[in-house]
């Protein structure tokens, strides 16, 4: 019997990051071929993923770096006595 | 001098040795703190926090993850420890992520809005603004496996330790976060773009 959209869902996450039986996989991918909803539900998962990984990483503030080295000082003073 | 080296001066109480393995380091535990924090202020609080734990444990480092992995750890749970204080809503359940409404039946009843590529109709830094929006938006818990998982890149198993749950729950998580975002961006550009597409 036919699956339904529901019966895919679980299944989604895995069939994109590549854990899917070859079975599986192919009849996902017959699914999308036919059913627009979960063709356009693939290709948005795929991209939240995408846009999630773009952005320039951020560097420390540099006060942040200020602040932290004379804490990091203190705290290791108090720990190890001062050298 | 290499990573042993300095980790056994440091512990012996060499300050500067201490202060290299952070400075290497840093950079991609301050990364990953500022996506899970969601805004720069916690952001700092825990990357303060993890720095002041490490010299406090600073002895128990055994040496067999690297000095990263284990600032990495000491930060996720800093701010496991800040993010569980706030009491945040739970996500719903996967069903009512589906595409079509579970009541109709029918799923030709609800067309999904397809984004296509949203720098194409959007400006890069407004784009940024939705994404991060979005991302904090999340249940911390969620937050933090999604991140882990597809920002990160750890294999499911690896989430599971870290976030101190089964695979399966972690698995779960993982879905429902991405679930939840999707679904998010997708009110967000329809209501931005969808009318030009259309
Ligand atoms: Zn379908």
């Amino acid at each position: 019997m036919a699956k339904n959209c529901p019966d895919y869902i679980n299944d989604l996450n895995d069939y994109l990051d590549g854990g899917v039986s070859p079975e599986l996989c192919a009849e996902i991918e017959a699914h999308i071929g036919k059913c627009q909803n979960c063709r356009i539900m693939v290709d948005t998962l795929k991209q939240t993923v995408t846009l999630c990984r773009e952005g320039k990483e951020e560097p420390l503030p540099e006060a942040l770096e200020t602040r932290l080295r004379s804490l990091l000082k203190q705290r290791w003073d108090q720990k190890f006595g001062q050298k | 001098m290499n990573e042993r080296e300095l980790i056994t001066k440091a512990q012996s109480g060499d300050f500067d040795a201490f202060i290299e393995l952070v400075d290497t380091h840093k950079g991609k535990v301050y990364a990953m703190v500022r996506r899970l924090a969601g805004n720069r202020q916690d952001a700092e609080d825990i990357m303060q926090d993890t720095l002041l734990k490490a010299i406090d444990k600073i002895e128990q480092f055994r040496g067999d993850a690297s000095f990263g992995t284990w600032l990495y750890s000491i930060a996720l749970n800093q701010a496991r420890a800040q993010f569980s204080k706030s009491q945040q809503a739970d996500l719903r359940p996967i069903e009512d992520y589906l595409p079509m409404n579970s009541t109709a039946g029918r799923h030709e009843d609800i067309g999904l809005f397809d984004w296509q590529d949203p720098h194409q109709a959007l400006e890069s830094q407004q784009l940024r603004g939705i994404l991060n929006e979005v991302v904090a938006e999340l249940p911390y818990k969620y937050r933090e496996a999604f991140l882990l998982r597809y920002v990160e890149e750890l294999p499911v198993k690896e989430v599971a330790r870290l976030t101190k749950q089964s695979e399966a729950s972690a698995k779960s998580r993982i879905l429902r976060a991405r679930l939840a975002l999707r679904d998010k961006l997708s009110r967000i550009f329809e209501a931005e773009y969808g009318k030009e597409l259309s």
